[in-house]
């Protein structure tokens, strides 16, 4: 029986899994939608885990990160409980230790992290504007009949790329729509769209950061060869992406669950066991009427039984719960 | 008369001074609610879209002021210092809430410019008392009497580093308690300074809590309220240019005071969506500080649609920044 490490990165696009053993070995990776239920996408990847391995595995230690952290802490049991910056630097300079920049694009956010001797030392994240996103080449792509796989191989084609004013998810879809209608080639639209997503990037997210090589380009959307291609020519620099390019949240958040494991060796791991997957989740919630505030607090149930609350201001409930 | 005042904009740095002015001319001071999220909503809903947020805010405290008050107090703002101003929008504020809020009580505004004029003050709360049906006599004496309990309170915070920050329903004013008894002095990991209009970093509402969710995480917070002016002036001695702006010297001076005076580890910045003066002072301080002093430094942006998910993100991982510097690369913590 092999001992593991758990990384497991709840976003609202999608919910990833990663599976280490002791060498820091991916023995595992998952990519799954996360669909607007996050409690199925968790479960579901302990699942699946647990189907390809049976027993021949004992999980040591649990990471969680993304937005959806808390979640999945309660659910599986986490030994460590990070954000999402720290753990895609994490992942990135195990492999790449030499790295000072990485672009990340994910389905739901963009980031930038800048690194000087294997350290963080600044970073940058949009939350808010969606047109540097996955989820916007996706609907762009599904807009114009084009499986999003082949969106970056088709946009390589482009002999010469339209200009898409990309300052915004909106002003970039109608523009878009305009040069269609003006009859661009579909390869030049492409290209134009990742020049127009990279302009956007580099003005926004990595405004006033000094981006030095080597730069590692990571998330979901580093599938795409046409974005990878439009960053280089952009900054003039070669691009690298990492093997596990689409997991490196889970990844790093697995890293920070073995090096957190090595450092407490006493501890035991607070993972849940595969079980977990099998017990009855809900999460709902009420709005609480204490003060103005009016606060959504949410409360998740594990076989109809309390286990955590969150989203209140002040405390007031979420205080004598243990997350 | 019982005279508001709305919790937003000065009133984090002014209230003091005011509360007991009209108090001794024997008025009832009310204040209005701590921000949330009515008051938010109520402000969004009654401003123009290309307000700043702290002035939306502005007028949804205005707003919950209404029923229960006989006056607001909203004062025409044009310099608080000699020889510099603050931010025109304090020049037109009693106008806008004239315009977008319906259903106001009498409202009391009175121009106060110390520009060329630094006894100014003084006239600026004669002519307030006077607009109330006091004498002069009676104003210049409340005046007296405010102001010097308004020095004591100041010497006071800085001598204690007593954030202006409420606690509950009550005033910053009224909690007499030091604030953080429970991180004793050579208890706190990290020297954090955060920067900002006093308006958006002491609202908790506003700030989702920054304040609170730094210390807890074991930081000294340092701001320019609990450093003495005398720091600030020679701190801004250094910038190439005069700055005519009170607001962006102070942000500015202490900074380059503290950076090179004393031991800090980070510092967050944090401006309000809208606000031209902040992104401007942001560029100058983020160029200066990542240039000159290689310090971390955290850029935040206060706006109505963000979320406090990616706001805690942003915060935790500054704070792992924070860790790595202060214990090397080894050590993980199991949160943030
Ligand atoms: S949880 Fe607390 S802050 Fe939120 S509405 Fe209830 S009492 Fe108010
Ligand atoms: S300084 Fe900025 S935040 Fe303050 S009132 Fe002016 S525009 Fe608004």
């Amino acid at each position: 029986m092999t001992g593991c490490y758990l990384g497991i990165d709840v976003g609202s696009v999608s919910t990833n899994f990663a599976l280490i053993d002791e060498n820091g070995n991916l023995l595992k990776k998952l990519y799954l939608r996360t669909a607007g239920r996050p409690i199925e996408a968790i479960t579901n990847g302990l699942k699946m885990i647990q189907e390809s391995f049976e027993d021949d595995i004992k999980i040591m230690g649990v990471g969680t990160t993304g937005s959806g952290r808390k979640l999945a802490a309660v659910i599986v049991g986490a030994d460590v409980i990070k954000n999402e910056i720290t753990a895609h630097a994490v992942a990135c300079i195990t492999e790449y230790p030499d790295t000072r920049t990485i672009l990340e694009i994910g389905g739901q956010d963009s980031k930038i992290i800048i690194l000087r001797d294997g350290v963080v030392v600044d970073f940058a994240m949009n939350t808010v504007c969606a047109a540097g996103t996955g989820s916007f080449l996706d609907r762009q792509a599904q807009r114009l009949g084009i499986p999003i796989e082949r969106f970056g191989d088709i946009a390589l084609m482009s002999q010469n790329p339209t200009r898409i004013a990309g300052r915004c998810a909106v002003f970039a879809e109608s523009d878009m729509i305009h040069k269609q209608q003006m009859g661009y080639k579909v390869e030049d639209i492409l290209k134009g769209l990742c020049q127009a997503l990279v302009r956007n990037y580099l003005a926004n997210v990595a405004k006033g950061k000094e981006i030095k090589s080597p730069v590692v380009f990571q998330g979901g959307v580093a599938a795409n060869t046409g974005i990878k291609r439009a960053f280089e020519e952009e900054l003039g620099m070669e691009i690298i992406i990492p093997r596990y390019f689409d997991v490196m949240g889970a990844l790093g958040a697995a890293i920070l669950a073995k090096k957190f494991m090595a450092q407490n060796k006493r501890a035991k791991t607070k993972f849940a066991g595969f079980e977990a997957a099998f017990r009855e989740h809900t999460a709902g919630s009420f709005e609480c009427q204490g003060c103005p505030n009016l606060c959504e607090v949410v409360q998740i149930y594990v076989d109809g039984k309390l286990v955590a609350r969150w989203g209140d201001r002040c405390g007031r409930w979420s205080a004598d719960m243990a997350v | 008369m019982r005279i508001g005042i709305p919790r937003a904009l000065l009133y984090y740095n002014y209230y003091p001074f005011w509360k007991i002015f009209f108090e001794s001319l024997g008025h009832e001071v009310v204040l209005s609610s701590p921000t949330n999220k009515k008051i938010l909503k109520d402000g969004l809903e009654s401003t123009v879209d290309d307000a700043c947020l702290p002035v939306k805010v502005f007028h949804g405290h205005v707003i919950d002021l209404i029923n229960t008050v006989d006056a607001v107090f909203i004062p025409r703002i044009i310099s608080v210092e000699s020889g510099e101003f603050i931010c025109p929008k304090f020049l037109g504020l009693p106008d806008m809430i004239r315009n977008s809020v319906a259903g106001l009580p009498r409202i009391i505004d009175c121009e106060l410019s110390l520009y060329r004029n630094k006894t100014g003050f003084m006239e600026h709360a004669i002519r307030v008392g006077r607009l109330l049906g006091n004498s002069t006599q009676e104003a210049l004496r409340a005046y007296l009497l405010a102001s010097s309990k308004y020095n004591s309170y100041k010497k006071f915070r800085v001598k204690n580093g007593r954030l202006p920050i409420d606690e509950g329903d009550k005033s910053f004013f009224e909690v007499t308690a030091p604030d953080y008894s429970k991180y004793k002095d050579g208890s706190f990991k990290f020297n954090v300074l955060v920067l900002g209009h006093p308006y958006n970093i002491y609202d908790r509402y506003v700030s989702m809590n920054l304040i609170k969710k730094l210390q807890d995480f074991g930081a000294k917070i340092i701001t320019p309220e609990i450093i003495p002016e005398r720091n600030i002036s020679a701190g801004a001695k250094k910038l190439n240019k005069k700055l005519f702006w009170t607001l962006g010297k102070n942000i500015l001076g202490s900074a380059y005071y503290y950076m090179d005076n004393c031991k800090l580890d980070g510092i967050v910045h944090v401006a309000s969506f809208g606000c031209g003066p902040d992104s401007l002072v942001g560029e100058l301080l983020e160029r200066k500080v990542s240039r000159d002093y290689s310090l971390p430094f955290l850029y935040l942006n206060l706006d109505e649609h963000a979320g406090e998910e990616g706001f805690n993100t942003r915060l935790e991982a500054f704070v792992d920044i924070l860790e790595r510097r202060r214990c090397g690369e080894s050590n993980v913590s199991s949160h943030g």
